[in-house]
């Protein structure tokens, strides 16, 4: 549904996006993952034809924004910086974009109770606190009920309560088909809310997988602990796992705490403990996108 | 196009801008016809010329709408809306045509608002001085004709400078500079021996003053009430076009 292909933009002496590839299939949410200045906010803008790439494809449903039927209809942004008149009422910020992108007028006030802003319509924006402006956003978004969600760091300003609305929110939506782009510099913000992960550091692709294939990146350790620990030792390395010790327990590099336990019971051998080591996707993540790995 | 256009109208009718405009409009408009009858000799205001004149002051209205064209596009970039707009219509040309055309029609309405407020005025101002009411109907409508065309003008002219420009403050300086330092300084350049030409004429300020004159034009350096409309025309027209490929060319971020 999205597609984005060998993608370069440069700014002056900045390389903001070098190179980058990666795909959104329908019904996934995606987190797109990157320290601040990895070039995220570059690639949606370019994949909204709002920045100019300078060479590579950005496309979404097969086409560049601009040459979609219905733009406003297929795909819903919200973006950093993206702004709204100080002196508009909410209501009416919605009510002009639907007029623009070909949105039916009755959507205006299904979007503002969908985003819970229902009793803030008639306030002008300019009185809005943050994350009311970014529920506004996310309303202007849905607008024309698009099949695809492109989101800059949508959980900005919101509370917990709206970060926890925001996920299971997002999870409906791709419940229905819709594919989702989300991106986010604070790993565990999307952590629980994504299928799959685009990592990019410096405008390049460091990695994009599940989030379960990266937490079980090369760095994944085991720490297990067995008062048979020579026995497990061989069955573990016989499964060709690599095993190392570690005073009493022993470490198993490239395992899951699942696959250990599930060795150690296939021999009934006893455990004593089982903890999955730098698994945190913060890790992974940090680990990822550190200044040695590009 | 169409969509476009319904949503440039909605925006300004959503916001205070006009509001204020027509405010400061009408104060505008009231100072100077009470001024300008109160401060005159009787004999000066008696024939139906020089009340036509005092009729010309609405025209002042055309400054209101220029800043009226400057705000509706540099409002976009000023408050970042230039994006969602960007991604409800992402056709540039159909945006700079958009807000052209409202810039036009909203510049038609506060100018034509502004002459009827000075009409009403001087209808009630005139007599209260003891001078009669001498307008007429015939060369009063082609007047406020000639000054609502070159209000239409002006008020697209300033929404293709104010995409051209982008900053709010800065488009409405360059403007005015334009207006009341550096064109006459470049006409008086042209003017000068060494060069003497009047290609001046063509400039927009003169031009808006040869749409604007009544009576006789005997000098070589007015164009015709026709020819300068077809000068101010084509500087709208310049700037329409370098809006959108400004608009299309530049990264919005
Ligand atoms: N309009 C611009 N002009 C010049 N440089 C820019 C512009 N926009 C972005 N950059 C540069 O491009 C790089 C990528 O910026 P970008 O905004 O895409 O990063 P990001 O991943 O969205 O970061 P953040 O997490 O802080 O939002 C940065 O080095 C930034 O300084
Ligand atoms: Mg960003």
């Amino acid at each position: 549904m999205i597609a984005v292909e060998d993608l370069r933009k440069r700014y002056g002496k900045t390389q903001a996006v070098d190179g980058l590839s990666f795909t959104v299939e329908p019904g996934r949410v995606v987190g797109f993952l990157g320290p601040n200045g990895a070039g995220k906010t570059t690639t949606l803008r370019i994949l909204l034809g709002l920045v100019h790439a300078n060479s590579g494809q950005a496309t979404i449903l097969g086409k560049r924004y601009s040459q979609l039927e219905r733009p406003f209809c297929q795909v819903g942004a919200v973006l950093e910086a993206s702004g709204f008149h100080p002196g508009r009422k909410a209501r009416n910020h919605l009510r002009v974009l639907a007029r623009a992108g070909h949105a039916p007028a009755k959507r205006v006030d299904e979007v503002l109770a969908t985003v819970g802003l229902e009793g803030a319509a008639k306030k002008r924006v300019g009185g809005y606190s943050l994350g009311m402006r970014q529920r506004l956003a996310l309303a202007s978004a849905l607008l024309g009920d698009p099949g695809v969600l492109i989101l800059d760091e949508p959980a900005n300003g919101l509370d917990p309560e709206g970060i926890r609305w925001l996920r299971d929110f997002l999870r409906s939506l791709a419940a229905e088909g819709r594919a989702v782009l989300i991106s986010s510099h604070v790993l565990s913000e999307v952590e629980q809310t994504v299928d799959e992960v685009v990592i990019i550091n410096k405008g390049k692709l460091v990695a994009h997988g599940s989030v379960e294939e990266l937490k079980r990146g090369k760095d994944g350790r085991v720490r297990v602990a067995s008062p048979q620990a020579k026995a497990l030792e061989e069955k573990l390395a016989k499964a060709g796992f690599v095993v190392t010790e570690d005073g009493e327990a022993l470490l198993v590099a490239g395992a899951t705490s699942a696959q250990v336990g599930e060795i150690a019971a296939s021999s009934s051998l006893v455990l004593h403990e089982l903890t999955p080591l730098a698994t945190q996707l913060e890790d992974v993540f940090l680990d990822l996108t550190s200044e040695e790995k590009t | 196009m169409i969509a476009a256009l319904s949503s440039e109208w909605l925006k300004l009718r959503t916001t205070r801008t006009l509001f204020w405009l027509l405010v400061a409009l009408s104060a505008l408009m009231t100072l100077i016809v009470v001024a300008g009858v109160i401060g005159s000799q009787k004999h000066s205001i008696t024939s139906a010329k020089d009340q036509l004149d005092l009729l010309g002051i609405g025209s002042l209205g055309i400054f209101i709408a220029l800043i009226m064209g400057l705000i509706v596009s540099t409002g976009e970039f000023r408050h970042g809306t230039i994006t969602p707009t960007l991604l409800a219509t992402p056709s540039r040309t159909s945006i700079v045509i958009a807000k052209a055309l409202a810039g036009m029609f909203f510049a038609v309405a506060l100018v034509g608002l502004a002459e009827g407020l000075v009409a009403l005025e001087l209808a009630i101002a005139l007599p209260a001085k003891g001078v009669d009411f001498a307008i007429q109907g015939g060369p009063a409508a082609g007047f406020i004709g000639r000054i609502l065309i070159a209000a239409a003008l002006w008020g697209a002219l300033g929404s293709g400078i104010g995409i051209v420009i982008r900053n709010q403050i800065g488009a409405v300086v360059a403007s005015f500079a334009w207006l009341f330092i550096a064109e006459g300084l470049i006409i008086a350049i042209l003017h000068s021996n060494a060069i003497n030409s009047n290609a001046g004429r063509f400039f927009p300020f003169q031009a808006t003053g040869a749409i604007l004159t009544n009576g006789s034009r005997n000098s070589a350096d007015i164009l015709s009430a026709g020819g300068g409309m077809a000068a101010l025309g084509g500087w709208m027209a310049l700037f329409t076009i370098a809006a959108v490929v400004l608009l299309s060319r530049r990264d919005v971020s």
